[in-house]
């Protein structure tokens, strides 16, 4: 990974679209864990960016500064175009046999109910309540920038012979991720420069964050049809997984996650917007909406 | 972005067990308790700042690049150095009517004393490009914004440049750092007439082998197939020029052996067969009325600068806002996603002389 210079980048949504009729269950061939881990991106992803978009639009009015306005607005409908494109996964997999509403069910009620708007006697708390949820998405963008630039380089998927629409969908999210990595990041500094809320959210948020994320990989694994009753992930299976390259390492992932923390730390240290913008002129989704 | 119901219970157990939730239930448990906490904890709050002006700058210098074509050189009215760019950038050039325009940076990118821009005079256009041409003589004072980049270069080759007439501009800076870098690079330049036609013969004579000038009044109107034909197989496309001649290129890129297309990014189309409406905001009583040749984003947005929108084209659905009567022209691209009874503002409208309800 290499800092690079792209940073006065205009974000604009990509009109994408993706057909899923010719899905296999398991779109990396024969690898169901790989493919599960995976997966919960499309159980949290559409309701967890459409939480990020509202949040960002209740945090508009207090932006005092017009260039980080527009990459804020770049980036919000960034984030409803990935979570519309994962929500046709999701209504894939139903019509594949495998029913993800009781998942769903509780990925709302986190998203619209425990991280939602709630009415605050002031309006100074009000606007706390806002920055602290800005925070959250901040230390999310952290862990989404991660992914992005792992899901960009990971040739194994290709090698395995996962779904080349799945990749695409997979690297064009991955890619303006990578492409809009500083903004969560640059508006909560804007909001509060301060450290210590950067700190707390990410302490409380990054533990919740892989904890729904194993209990998304077993809710799936339980769920898959394809799957014998009483199938589920297991650590070795994921360890040998990544060792292939189809996941992402856990100490490599662990070792990325603590960078936030470092007082110096701006998302442009990480991944690269060459890369990112290389991929989207060459991504079959991204172009194919231009047209 | 409307906001969906609140659930009112704890989600039922993921295995079917007939119980609440117990993670669910201990989450929304702990926000009850945290976030009143939290929320208390404020900072400082930051002093609001006022939106910052344009930058002030001076035309000091300006020469005619081609028929029709002038270039500008503007530097800081301050002569501070300027900020750094990369290829494909452009700055918003704010006129002296007020008139705010794009144009693409067509200098140096090491150069921080000053930028260079290229103007072709548009016949019947919205008046920006007469008022560069007519009013900005050396020394008028000049609003820079940027600059910003909507079509960046990536320096990996080869690479095949293809500009048409004015779309030159971008492409200029990328062709030097391809040349500074020692990319295997090429660009193709189109257009009416060799006279018209900005900037290429000063290229081609440093770089004879690279850069081939193709006016229409010398062998004719190339096809989009000729002009990517030096395409090398994995290589990256650059293309800037007329939206017909960018359509064309679009579809016969996907049959040439280059992996990759760049084209720069314009959002907002033109409003067609646009009728004048009005808006009323429920919340305020405020009624507003959209001209024909207006967006209800763009009235909506000089009423309120914090108006949420993206994509400007109707498919992104972070504008879309609830009405509360009349009736909607919907013209977003994806009437599958339409929220009922809600409206994509960037581009949806209202039959002439109708008054739609907004819930703002």
């Amino acid at each position: 990974m290499s800092h690079d210079t792209h940073d006065d980048l205009v974000l604009h949504p990509r009109d994408v679209r993706f057909d899923w009729g010719r899905l296999p269950m398991h779109w990396v061939p024969g690898r169901p864990t790989a493919t599960h881990v995976i997966n919960v991106l499309h159980l949290l992803l559409p309701e967890g960016e459409r939480w990020f978009v509202r949040t960002f639009q209740e945090a508009l009015p207090l932006v005092r500064d017009e260039e980080l306005k527009e990459a804020v607005l770049g980036f919000t409908g960034q984030e409803a175009m990935h979570a519309e494109a994962h929500q046709g996964v999701l209504d894939h997999l139903l019509a594949a046999g495998l029913d993800p509403a009781p998942y769903i069910r509780q990925v709302e009620f986190v998203f619209r109910r425990v991280l939602g708007e709630r009415p605050q006697p002031t309006a100074a708390r009000a606007r706390e309540h806002v920055v602290e949820r800005v925070a959250v998405i901040a230390a999310v963008e952290h862990f989404t920038a991660f992914l992005g630039d792992w899901v960009l380089n990971a040739e194994a998927l290709d090698r395995a012979g996962a779904d080349p629409t799945m990749l695409d969908l997979l690297r064009w999210h991955g890619a303006e991720e990578v492409e809009h990595r500083s903004v969560a990041f640059d508006l909560l500094r804007h909001l509060d420069p301060g450290y210590a809320r950067r700190l707390r959210t990410f302490l409380i948020g990054g533990p919740v964050l892989v904890h729904l994320w194993i209990r998304g990989v077993r809710f799936l694994m339980a769920a898959d049809p394809a799957l014998p009753p009483g199938a589920g992930p297991t650590w070795r299976a994921y360890r040998e997984a990544a060792r292939e390259g189809l996941l992402p390492g856990l100490g490599r992932m662990a070792r990325f996650a603590v960078r936030y923390l470092r007082p110096g730390y701006h998302p442009s240290q990480d991944g690269s917007t060459a890369q990112a913008v290389a991929y989207l002129a060459a991504s079959p989704a991204a172009r194919a909406a231009d047209h | 972005m409307s906001r969906p119901p609140v659930p009112a219970d704890i989600p039922p157990d993921l295995y079917g067990r007939d119980r609440p939730d117990r993670l669910m239930r201990f989450l929304d448990r702990a926000a009850r308790a945290l976030v009143p906490v939290l929320a208390r904890s404020a900072g400082a709050v930051p002093p609001p700042r006022p939106a910052p002006a344009p930058r002030r700058f001076l035309v000091s210098a300006r020469e005619e690049a081609a028929d029709d074509v002038v270039a500008l050189t503007l530097t800081a009215a301050d002569g501070s150095p300027l900020r750094r760019w990369q290829p494909g950038a452009h700055v918003d050039l704010c006129l002296p009517s007020g008139r705010v325009r794009q144009y693409s940076l067509c200098g140096d990118p090491a150069d921080t004393g000053a930028y260079r821009i290229a103007v072709r005079r548009v016949r019947g256009g919205g008046g920006g490009s007469t008022e560069v041409h007519e009013d900005l003589a050396p020394g008028t004072p000049v609003g820079v914004r940027g600059p910003r980049n909507a079509f960046p270069f990536v320096a990996e080759g080869p690479v095949l440049l293809v500009a048409g007439g004015i779309g030159i501009t971008p492409l200029l800076p990328m062709a030097r750092e391809a040349a500074r870098r020692g990319l295997d690079w090429h660009l193709v330049h189109t257009g009416r007439t060799r006279s018209s036609m900005p900037f290429s013969n000063r290229l081609a004579d440093r770089f004879p082998d690279r850069v081939e000038i193709l006016p229409d009044d010398e062998g004719g109107v190339r096809g989009a197939v000729r002009l990517l034909r030096g395409a090398a197989p994995g290589g990256a496309v650059y293309c800037c020029g007329p939206a017909p001649m960018l359509d064309a290129l679009r579809e016969a890129f996907e049959s040439c052996p280059a992996a990759a297309l760049h084209t720069e990014r314009f959002t907002a189309p033109p409003i067609r067969d646009g009728r004048p409406f009005t808006l009323r905001l429920r919340r305020s009583g405020t009624t507003l009325a959209v001209p024909a040749d207006r967006s209800a984003l763009d009235v909506l947005r000089a009423h309120d600068p914090a108006t949420p929108y993206s994509c400007r084209q109707g498919f992104c659905g972070v504008c879309t806002v609830r009405v509360t009567d009349g009736t909607i022209d919907h013209r977003d691209r994806r009437p599958g996603e339409r929220t009922p009874g809600a409206m994509r503002v960037c581009v949806s409208r209202a039959p002439e002389g109708a008054c739609l309800e907004l819930d703002l």
